[in-house]
C-alpha cells in the first residue's frame, strides 16, 4: 500500500510468498477470464462475416476481416466522433464543475449545506427514463431561443449530460476532498493565496486520482448512454454511437449482427485507452504525493 | 427551421420560373410533375432503418422533377411511431412517414395523421393495400408494399409438398435435420408467425366485418381457439416449436440446412437466396383443417395532420409515391411486390411470387387501436403454451382472452 | 506527511475546529489589486452576460416569457455571485447549479405536472387540435362525385378554386362565393389559365400558402349539403360534405346526419349522451387520479406488491455484490507486491468499458437455454433454463449485474483507496492487527466515507435499473394468466413501462405520476440512508 514501507520487507518467498501475493495472482486469472469469455464472444461473432450475435458458438470458427471493413462504409466513423466529442466534453464539464461543487461543500460552511448536500444527491435519483416528454419539450422551447442548445444538437446533449454534473460523482469528489487536510489550505491562505488559488493550484493537484476516476466515470457513462441521446439526437450524423447500435440492434428482422459485433469490439478501445491513460493517476496520485511531502 | 423554406421558396420560385419560361414554351404553371423543377423547398420524411435505403433514390428522382427536396430523416422502428405521435402535436414532427398500415388506428385515434384522398386511383392498388389503410371509411395512407409470410421449403432437404402442418412435420422429420420445421418465437412469443396456424383453426383475432373491415369484437377465444391453444402445447411438447428459436435462431438454422422448413417472410428468403439456397415458397398448410391465413403488412405513407407544407407532402404522396415508376423502382430495391397492380403484375420473381400468392387469402393485420392491447397478451400466452408453463391450455387461452377484453376496456 | 496532519481527515467533513470564516473572507478580496484570475472572470462573466442578453432578446421575439423570466433572474444571480466578495460557495457552485435547475429540476417539474393530466393515447394534444383533427377525420366524400382538376385562384388575399367542368365551361368560386360559370376564362385542357379577376396561382405561390390552400372549402352550390370542393395537393379536388359540424358558441359537435350533441366532458373528450364519443381527445387535468389509479385499479395493485418486494431485492443484493466485489477485488491489488496489477486492472474493467445495453444483449444470447454458450459449451449441452425459470431468471439478472457493476465499485474503491493515508494503515499493522482487523475498523470505515452515498445512489440507480431488465428478460417469465404484462424478474420500473407503454394504450400521465412514486420512494430510503451514514461521517 505504502512503497516507502513495503521497500523495507525483504522479498517474500515460498509459503508465504502465496499467503501473501500469489492468492492474488489467482484471484486476478479467475476474474480475467470471467471479464474475458463474454466479450471474446462478441470478438469471435465480429470476425464471423455472415454471424449473428448470439447464432455461433464455435469461437473463432470464421476469421475474417469483412465486418470491419464494411464498417467503415457505415455511418460509424462519424458516430464514433460524435462519442469522442460528447463524451470528452461532458467528462471535463462533470469534473470542473462536480469538483467545483465538491470545494464548496467540502470547505465553506454555510447556511443549508447540509440540506443542499442531501438534496443533491435525491434529486440525481429521479428515474429520467420517463421523463423524455419533458426532455423533449425543454429542448424543442431551448432550441427557439438558442438553436445550438435546441433538438438534434450535439451540444445541448452534453448541457443535457452535464445536467447531472453536480450528481453522484460530485458526491464522490466530496468524500475524497474532506480526506485532503485542510490544514494544507489554511497554510497557503496565510501565504496569501485566494481561495480561487487554493483550488485551481493546490487541492486539485492532490484530488487527481478522484478526478481521473470521476473523468473516467462520467465519459464511460456518457459513453454507453442512449435513453437520453436518442431523444435529443433525432438525425443519423449526429448519433452518438450508443444510439447508432441501439438503432442497428432493434431492428427486428434484418439486425446487423456481424457489424454491431465489431462496432461493439471498437466502441470498447477509447474506454480502455482512457483507462490506461488514467490509470496512473488513479493508484498513484494522493500516496506518492503525501508520502513525499 | 423548415418554416423560413416557403420564404425561400418564394425568392427563389421566381428565378426558376423565369428560367423555366425561357427553357420551354409550356406555361409556367404545370402540373406538379412536370419536368422541370420549379419548386423549392423541403419535405421531412421520416423512415425506419430498415426503409430508408429505398428511399433514398427515390427522394434523390423526387428533387430532380420536381425541385422540392426530400430530407430523410431515419428514426429507429422500435421508436418511429410513438416519435410521431407524441412529436406532431409539438409542431416537431415531420411532414410525411413512411410505416406500417396497422399504425393508422392509433394515429387516427390520437389526431396526428391526415386524410389522404387518392380518389381514382384507388382502382389501381391491390384492394387489399388500399382497404388496409383505410379508417373509420376514411383513407389515412398511400401503400407502395405487401408483404406476409410463408413457408419456405430448402429443396436440397425436401421436395414434397405437405398438405398438412403435422404432415409437413412427419416430412420434416425425414430429413434428418434437428428441426423439422422453425418458427420464430423468442421469450415474448410471436403471435405474428403463429397466425396462419391459429387462423386454420378458424379463430381470427377480430371478428371482420360484411367489408373485409375489422371491428373491435376479439373473436380469437371460443372453443376454435382452445383447439388451437392445445395444439400448440402438443406441438411445444413435441419440440416442434421452441421458445428457444428467435428471428435470427430461426434464419441461421435455415441457413445452416438444420431445417427443411421455416415459417417466414421476405425479409429473410432475401438472405437464403443471396446464400445460394434452391428454395421453395409455399402457402403455410392447414393445421386445424380450415385455410391457413398469414397477416398481411403493407407498407405505405402517412401525412402528418400538422404538416405546413399540407400541399408538398399529398403532392409527393398521392401523385408521386402512386406513379408505376416510382413503385417499380421501390419493389427494386426493397424487394416486396408493389402494392401497385400494374407493378405487381411485372414480378417474375419466384420467391416474392410464392409469398404474393400464401398471401393472396391472407386477411392485413388489423390497424384498430386495440390490437395494441392484444400483442403482448397473446405472444406471452403463447410462448407459455409451447415451453410447458401453462398447464392447462384451455385455461389459459380463456385467461388470456379475458385479460385482453380487460385491457381493450381499459 | 506526518500522523498529526492527516488527523483531519478521518474526521471527515465536520471537523470538530469551527470554521473560521470572517478570515477568509478578508483574505480573499480581490478588489485591493487586480489579478489575471479577476481579468479571467471579468472575461467569462462577461461572456455569460452577452449570451444571456443575446438570449433574453431572443426569448423575448418568439414570446417565450418563462425563458426571459429564467435568464434574467439567472443573469443578476450570477453577477451577483462572482461580483460580490461574499457568496464564496456560490461561486463554485453556480456554473453546475445552473445546469441542474434546467435539466433536472424542470423535468422532474414537468413530469409532475403530466402526472395530474391524462396525457396519453386519444389525449395527445390540445382541444383546438382534436377539433380541427375531429373535423378534417369526420369529413365525407360525396358519393358518386368526380374527381375534378383543380386550379388555385387568388384574388388579393382571398383565395378561391376553378374547375373546367364537362362541357368545357369555367366554373370559379371562393369560400363566400359557390363556384359559378365565368366567361371569358382560358384554359389549357382542363387547367385554367387566366380567369379575369383572378390571378391564377403558380407552384411556387402554392407552396408558399399550403396551409391556406388545403384549408380552402369551395361550396358546390347555394345548397351546403351538396358539399364543397377541396384540394390536398393543389392540383386535383374533391368535394365533401361535413358528418359533423362545430358550433364555437356552445362549443359542441353535432352529428348532422342523426343530430346526436356531443359535448366536451370532465376526461378531454366530446361525449354524446350515450357515452358514445368523437376521438381524438385532448389533453385535460385529472388531479390524483393517475397517482391513485396504481392501487385502486385491481389490475395494477395485485401484482404491484411482488414487484415491490423482487425490486428492492434486486436494488440491495445488485449493491451488496457489485460493491463486495468490486472492493476486493481493489484490495487484492492495491498490494504493490503483485506483478502486473496495470494488466490485471485494464482487463478487470473490460465489461465497464462496453456500453451496457450491448453486454445485456449478448448475455442474453449466452443464457438461451438451447443454443447459449453457457449451456451448450460450458455446461456441455445442459438444459439449465436460465432466463425462463422464475428463480435462475432472479439469479441470471443478479449475475450479470455483477458482471456488469463490479468495475465501477472496483475502479471506485480503488481510487478511494488512495486516500486512505497509508501510514494509518501500516502504524496499526505494526501495533500486531490482522489483516482482517485493520480491515474491518480502519480501511472500512475510512472508505465508507467517501463511498456511502455512491452505494446510495447505485441503490437507487438499481432500482430504475431498466436497461439491464429490458434487455436481458424483458421482465419475463412472465406471470401466468396475468391481467398485466409484468413477470418474475420486473422491476418497478419496467412494471410501469410494460403498464403505461406495451399494454397498448399510451399513459403518459399514468406513467410520470409513478415515477414520482418511485423517485418519492427512492427518495426517502437514500435519505434514511444518508441520515445514518453522516453519523457513519462523524465516527
Amino acid at each position: 500500500m505504502a512503497r516507502a514501507s513495503v521497500e523495507l520487507h525483504a522479498p517474500v518467498t515460498g509459503v508465504r510468498w502465496w499467503r501473501e501475493v500469489g492468492w492474488r495472482h489467482v484471484v486476478g486469472v479467475v476474474m480475467v477470464v470471467v471479464c474475458v469469455t463474454p466479450l471474446l464472444y462478441v470478438v469471435s461473432a465480429s470476425l464471423n462475416a455472415g454471424g449473428t450475435l448470439t447464432g455461433s458458438n464455435k469461437l473463432f470458427s470464421d476469421v475474417s476481416g469483412a465486418n470491419y471493413a464494411e464498417l467503415a462504409r457505415t455511418d460509424f466513423p462519424l458516430w464514433a466522433v460524435n462519442s469522442l466529442v460528447v463524451c470528452t466534453a461532458t467528462a471535463l464539464g462533470t469534473v470542473l464543475m462536480g469538483a467545483a461543487a465538491a470545494y464548496a461543500f467540502s470547505r465553506f460552511r454555510f447556511q443549508g449545506r447540509r440540506a443542499s448536500l442531501t438534496a443533491l444527491l435525491l434529486v440525481q435519483m429521479f428515474p429520467q427514463m420517463l421523463a423524455f416528454v419533458a426532455i423533449f419539450l425543454l429542448l424543442l422551447t431551448l432550441g427557439d431561443v438558442f438553436p445550438a442548445l435546441g433538438l438534434n444538437s450535439r451540444l445541448a446533449l452534453i448541457a443535457v449530460y452535464l445536467g447531472g454534473a453536480l450528481g453522484v460523482n460530485a458526491f464522490l469528489m466530496y468524500g475524497f476532498f474532506n480526506t485532503i487536510p485542510r490544514e494544507l489550505d489554511e497554510a497557503a491562505k496565510i501565504d496569501g493565496a485566494s481561495h480561487a488559488q487554493i483550488f485551481f493550484t493546490i487541492i486539485l493537484r492532490l484530488v487527481s486520482p478522484i478526478l481521473a476516476v470521476v473523468g473516467l466515470l462520467s465519459f464511460v457513462s456518457a459513453f454507453g448512454e442512449f435513453i437520453l441521446a436518442k431523444i435529443v439526437l433525432s438525425r443519423v450524423e449526429n448519433y452518438t454511437l450508443a444510439v447508432g447500435l441501439y438503432v442497428w440492434a432493434s431492428d427486428e428482422r434484418n439486425a446487423p449482427w456481424g457489424l454491431f459485433a465489431a462496432a461493439a469490439v471498437l466502441a470498447a478501445i477509447p474506454v480502455l485507452l482512457l483507462f490506461q491513460f488514467l490509470q496512473r493517476y488513479i493508484v498513484s496520485g494522493l500516496t506518492a504525493g503525501s508520502v513525499k511531502g | 427551421m423548415r418554416r423560413s423554406i416557403p420564404l425561400v421558396a418564394a425568392a427563389l420560385g421566381v428565378t426558376l420560373t423565369l428560367s423555366a419560361c425561357s427553357g420551354s414554351s409550356d406555361e409556367p404553371t404545370g402540373d406538379a410533375s412536370s419536368a422541370a423543377p420549379e419548386l423549392t423547398g423541403t419535405l421531412t420524411v421520416w423512415v425506419d432503418e430498415t426503409r430508408i435505403d429505398s428511399f433514398k433514390p427515390v427522394a434523390e428522382s423526387y428533387q430532380e422533377e420536381t425541385g422540392v427536396q426530400l430530407d430523410l430523416v431515419q428514426k429507429a422502428s422500435g421508436d418511429i411511431r410513438t416519435d410521431f405521435v407524441t412529436q406532431v402535436p409539438t409542431g416537431e414532427g415531420p411532414d410525411v412517414v413512411i410505416g406500417a398500415h396497422d399504425w393508422t388506428g392509433e394515429f387516427v385515434n390520437n389526431g396526428v395523421v391526415a386524410p389522404v384522398e387518392l380518389g381514382d386511383k384507388a382502382g389501381d392498388f391491390a384492394e387489399s393495400a388500399i382497404t388496409a389503410f383505410a379508417y373509420d371509411g376514411k383513407q389515412y395512407g398511400v401503400p407502395y408494399a405487401i408483404e406476409n409470410i410463408a413457408l419456405v421449403r430448402n429443396d436440397a432437404l425436401l421436395t414434397e409438398t405437405p398438405a398438412t402442418f403435422d404432415e409437413l412435420v412427419a416430412q420434416g422429420r425425414t430429413a434428418g435435420t434437428p428441426f423439422p420445421v422453425v418458427i420464430q418465437q423468442g421469450d415474448q412469443g410471436d403471435a405474428y408467425h403463429l397466425y396462419p396456424l391459429q387462423t386454420s383453426f378458424g379463430a381470427p383475432v377480430f371478428a371482420q366485418a360484411a367489408d373485409g373491415s375489422y371491428t373491435p369484437e376479439l373473436a380469437l377465444g371460443g372453443e376454435a381457439g382452445t383447439a388451437f391453444a392445445a395444439y400448440l402445447a402438443k406441438l411445444g411438447a413435441e419440440k416442434v416449436l421452441d421458445p428457444a428459436v428467435d428471428g435470427d435462431k430461426a434464419k441461421q438454422a435455415f441457413l445452416d440446412g438444420q431445417t427443411p422448413y421455416i415459417v417466414t417472410g421476405p425479409w429473410y428468403a432475401e438472405a437464403f437466396v443471396e446464400a445460394g439456397m434452391d428454395i421453395t415458397v409455399l402457402p403455410v398448410p392447414s393445421a386445424g383443417g380450415e385455410e391457413a391465413k398469414p397477416f398481411v403488412g403493407v407498407q405505405g405513407a402517412f401525412i402528418s395532420a400538422k404538416t405546413e407544407n399540407s400541399v408538398l407532402a399529398n403532392d409527393f404522396v398521392t401523385n408521386y409515391l402512386t406513379t408505376e415508376e416510382i413503385q417499380d423502382e421501390l419493389y427494386a430495391t426493397g424487394g416486396r411486390v408493389p402494392a401497385l397492380t400494374a407493378s405487381a403484375d411485372k414480378i417474375d420473381d419466384e420467391v416474392l411470387a410464392g409469398f404474393n400468392e400464401a398471401g393472396a387469402t391472407g386477411a392485413p393485420m388489423p390497424s384498430l387501436p386495440e390490437m395494441g392491447s392484444v400483442w403482448s397478451f397473446w405472444g406471452t400466452t403463447e410462448v407459455q403454451l409451447i415451453g410447458g408453463q401453462a398447464t392447462d391450455p384451455a385455461g389459459a387461452w380463456t385467461a388470456m382472452v379475458t385479460n385482453i377484453q380487460g385491457a381493450i376496456d381499459g | 506527511m506526518s500522523t498529526q496532519q492527516t488527523e483531519p481527515a478521518t474526521a471527515g467533513p465536520e471537523p470538530r475546529t469551527p470554521a473560521p470564516e470572517p478570515r477568509r473572507r478578508s483574505v480573499t478580496s480581490h478588489a485591493r489589486d487586480i489579478k489575471p484570475g479577476f481579468v479571467v472572470k471579468l472575461v467569462l462573466v462577461a461572456l455569460v452576460d452577452a449570451l444571456g442578453l443575446y438570449g433574453i432578446l431572443a426569448a423575448a421575439a418568439v414570446q417565450s416569457w418563462g425563458i426571459v423570466v429564467f435568464l434574467v433572474l439567472a443573469l443578476v444571480a450570477v453577477n451577483w455571485v462572482y461580483f460580490s466578495r461574499r457568496m464564496l460557495p456560490g461561486k463554485y457552485l453556480v456554473p453546475g447549479l445552473l445546469f441542474l435547475l434546467v435539466y433536472q429540476l424542470f423535468v422532474m417539474a414537468y413530469t409532475g405536472y403530466v402526472s395530474f393530466t391524462n396525457y396519453g393515447d386519444g389525449h395527445n394534444s390540445t382541444k383546438a387540435d382534436a377539433i380541427s383533427a375531429i373535423q378534417v377525420q369526420t369529413e365525407r366524400r360525396v358519393e358518386g362525385s368526380p374527381t375534378y382538376p383543380v386550379t388555385v385562384l387568388s384574388r388579393g388575399e382571398e383565395l378561391g378554386l376553378g374547375i373546367v367542368d364537362e362541357d368545357g365551361d369555367v366554373r370559379v368560386g371562393t369560400p363566400e362565393q359557390p363556384l359559378e360559370t365565368v366567361d371569358g376564362a382560358q384554359a389549357d385542357g382542363d387547367r385554367i389559365t387566366d380567369v379575369e379577376g383572378f390571378e391564377v396561382l403558380g407552384l411556387a405561390q402554392i407552396a408558399q400558402r399550403q396551409g391556406e390552400i388545403t384549408e380552402l372549402r369551395v361550396p358546390v352550390s347555394d345548397d351546403a349539403s351538396e358539399g364543397s370542393l377541396r384540394t390536398q395537393d393543389g392540383s386535383t379536388g374533391y368535394v365533401y360534405t361535413p358528418s359533423v359540424a362545430y358550433d364555437e358558441a356552445a362549443d359542441t359537435f353535432t352529428d348532422l346526419e342523426t343530430g346526436t350533441v356531443y359535448t366536451p366532458s370532465r376526461y378531454g373528450t366530446f361525449t354524446a349522451e350515450d357515452g358514445s364519443r368523437l376521438t381524438p381527445g385532448w389533453r385535460v387535468g385529472v388531479g390524483f387520479e393517475n397517482y391513485t389509479a396504481m392501487f385502486s385499479d385491481s389490475r395494477l395493485s395485485g401484482p404491484f406488491f411482488t414487484i415491490l418486494a423482487w425490486t428492492f431485492a434486486f436494488a440491495i443484493l445488485s449493491v451488496v455484490t457489485t460493491f463486495g466485489l468490486g472492493l476486493f477485488l481493489a484490495i487484492v491489488f492495491n498490494d504493490p507486491r503483485v506483478r502486473g496489477r496495470r494488466f490485471y486492472r485494464s482487463l478487470l474493467i473490460l465489461p465497464y468499458a462496453f456500453p451496457g445495453f450491448l453486454a445485456a444483449l449478448v448475455w442474453r444470447g449466452m443464457l438461451n437455454p438451447r443454443f447459449g454458450f453457457i449451456n451448450e459449451v460450458l455446461l456441455g449441452g445442459a438444459d439449465v433454463p436460465w432466463l425462463t425459470d422464475p428463480w435462475l431468471a432472479k439469479l441470471s439478472i443478479l449475475l450479470v449485474n455483477l458482471w456488469l457493476g463490479f468495475p465501477y465499485m472496483f475502479l471506485v474503491c480503488t481510487g478511494a483507496l488512495q486516500a486512505i493515508p497509508s501510514d494509518v494503515i501500516e502504524s496499526a499493522r505494526m501495533d500486531g492487527a490482522g489483516a482482517f482487523r485493520v480491515f474491518r475498523s480502519m480501511t472500512l470505515p475510512l472508505l465508507m466515507i467517501s463511498v456511502a452515498p455512491l452505494l446510495i445512489s447505485s441503490f437507487a440507480f438499481n432500482f430504475n435499473n431498466f436497461t439491464l431488465i429490458y434487455m436481458l428478460t424483458g421482465g419475463g417469465p412472465n406471470f401466468e394468466s396475468s391481467p398485466v404484462l409484468v413477470g418474475h424478474t420486473d422491476i418497478l420500473i419496467s412494471m410501469v413501462y410494460a403498464v403505461a407503454f406495451e399494454s397498448g394504450v399510451k399513459q403518459y400521465g399514468l406513467a410520470s405520476a409513478v415515477s414520482i412514486l418511485i423517485f418519492v420512494i427512492v427518495g426517502a430510503i437514500s435519505y434514511a440512508a444518508f441520515r445514518r451514514t453522516k453519523t457513519l461521517e462523524e465516527l
